[in-house]
């Protein structure tokens, strides 16, 4: 007993004291007010003011989008990948990996420079006078540049599932005369529908939890939840810690929620095929 | 025939995936290259201008060793905290495995912004140096990446009869750990390090909400030089860049050693 209890008392207390402490305090204080006395009030503030319900919605339409076209591009990424020779496909499994820790503020500056208003995006499309639609800096712009950690991201989840699917149905279909698409819609689709449905809610907490990136290309300008929540705990005029908890608490519950929904729908389904 | 079209087809999809995530990348390190590139579609002209002003400069370097003392001391938290852990749920008791999932979700649930709102609402006031707090809260931030390649070392042999083999012998568990079971681990606990050293390295929401200006770290520094001087900012983007690329290199080629490995054991068995 003495051994396991030092074996695990580090990482323990590791968990206590930045995990459990912070998450069970941030909790509670979501529901005080500014004088500590207990209410709903910050809830109340959260869901009343067009600013911070603007903030919920941009949140949610600029991951959803952005975790959908990832997943696409990234399940087809996948597969691309699946066909290439063993060595070619772990130098490009890490160049991804890399690439998805690019995240954050050297992206927000790399994308300043290729699509800024000095880019040189900017710069083709005025020498051609093409009419350019694209802003950087606005909500479009930012489900553009998530694309650009989501789809490694998406890909680096995809590629072990599809890299699984046992190469025998696809001799055998084909043996059996089967068609490509009927392969596709009938067999391989309903087999990894669940890990598509995991990923994309892995995809969209991703992007729902980027503060990095979205902060760097925007400074407080974008109104997102993680943004709201940063404002509020570091801004001077603004700030408003309890506020800030509520804001957390209440995205810590609604992805907690997700993504368990989204495991079980994984669990069911293997289960089933088991 | 058709497998040769898919292969084709994977080909070019691969590229142009490849071509659009890199763009930004090829694109910062050209800027950091060049003399002005302002509303054209190349670079006016090409100098090490930028490069040298950086290097020289004493904020960058002071940044850097903030940076590399960061993911230092991360990286041996994290090993503390985390070794000995996914050592006995290999060894002795598996089922602590399943416990430990919720980990790989933590990302994703809680994020940084959101766990350095609870950090800030307990710490802030208390008269606990906040340095710890952020070295502590970083190590359990880079918690699933750690794990995750820590768990991956634990696959083939068997610890448990070596370990208890040494410990009949006479060894201390903690000598016996040492000893035996380390070696054995190094290179995945090798890759492990070098994976929560970057991360720590890269650190940035938390480092910025918990100590602000007090200890400007690479990316802060980053992020300040965004704002004033893009050509000094790209140069230190591509500084960045490279060291990311650096250490994949080291892992790619840990990976293919370790492959190869693989196969001549696999080969002399087959001669056995």
């Amino acid at each position: 007993m003495s051994t396991r209890l030092k074996i695990f008392l580090p990482f323990g207390l590791l968990i206590l004291s930045v995990l459990v402490i912070p998450v069970c305090v941030m909790l509670i204080s979501s529901l005080q007010n500014m004088d500590g006395g207990l209410s709903f009030s910050n809830y109340h503030q959260i869901f009343f003011s067009r600013y911070y319900r603007g903030a919920i919605y941009n949140s949610i339409s600029i991951s959803l989008i952005t975790s959908v076209v990832s997943l696409v591009v990234s399940m087809v990424g996948a597969w691309g990948l699946t066909k290439l020779s063993l060595s070619t496909k772990n130098i490009l499994i890490t160049v991804f990996n890399m690439s998805s820790s690019f995240a954050g503020v050297p992206l927000a500056f790399s994308l300043i420079i290729l699509f800024g208003n000095a880019g040189v995006f900017k710069a083709i499309t005025s020498t051609l006078h093409i009419h350019d639609a694209l802003n950087i800096y606005s909500v479009t712009g930012m489900t553009f540049a998530y694309t650009f950690f989501e789809i490694p991201l998406g890909i680096m989840f995809f590629f072990p599932v599809l890299d699984s699917l046992s190469k025998e149905w696809f001799e055998v279909s084909d043996v059996l005369g089967a068609s490509k698409t009927f392969l596709i819609g009938k067999v391989i689709f309903p087999i990894i529908l669940p890990n598509i449905v995991e990923v994309f809610v892995l995809l969209f907490a991703n992007a729902m939890g980027t503060y990095e990136t979205a902060y760097a290309l925007m400074g407080n300008n974008l109104v997102s939840i993680p943004t709201v929540i940063g404002s509020l705990i570091n801004g001077e005029l603004i700030a408003n810690v309890p506020l800030a908890c509520a804001f957390a608490t209440l995205f810590t519950v609604i992805m907690t929620i997700i993504v368990w929904l989204g495991n079980r729908v994984t669990n069911i389904k293997g289960r089933r095929i088991s | 025939m058709e497998k040769h079209i898919d292969r084709i087809i994977a080909k070019i999809v691969i590229t142009l995936i490849s071509i659009y995530l890199a763009a930004p990348i090829v694109a910062t390190i050209m800027y950091s290259f060049a003399k002005s590139w302002v509303n054209t579609i190349l670079p006016d002209g090409w100098t090490f201008e930028w490069y040298l002003q950086l290097i020289t400069n004493s904020d960058f370097l002071s940044a850097l060793a903030r940076s590399i003392i960061l993911g230092f001391v991360t990286t041996i938290i994290a090993m503390c905290c985390f070794l000995p852990v996914v050592f006995y749920a290999n060894v002795y008791d598996e089922s602590i495995k399943a416990k430990l999932r919720f980990i790989t979700v933590l990302p994703f649930t809680i994020p940084g912004i959101v766990l350095v709102t609870g950090l800030v609402r307990v710490y802030a006031n208390l008269p606990v140096p906040q340095m710890l707090v952020l070295l502590l809260a970083i190590s359990l931030l880079s918690l699933p990446v750690t794990y995750q390649a820590l768990d991956n070392a634990f696959i083939a042999h068997d610890f448990r009869a070596m370990f208890e083999q040494a410990l009949i012998l006479g060894d201390s568990p903690i000598k016996a750990f040492v000893k035996v079971v380390i070696p054995n681990i190094r290179v995945g606990m090798f890759i492990a390090m070098l994976l929560t050293f970057t991360n720590a390295f890269g650190e940035y929401v938390l480092t910025n909400i918990i100590l602000g200006g007090n200890y400007e770290t690479l990316k802060i520094y980053m992020y300040r030089l965004m704002q004033s001087n893009g050509q000094a900012s790209s140069v230190l983007t591509t500084v960045y860049f490279f060291f990311l690329a650096i250490i994949s290199i080291i892992m790619i080629a840990i990976m293919k050693w370790q492959g190869s490995k693989k196969a001549e054991e696999v080969e002399d068995t087959k001669k056995l």
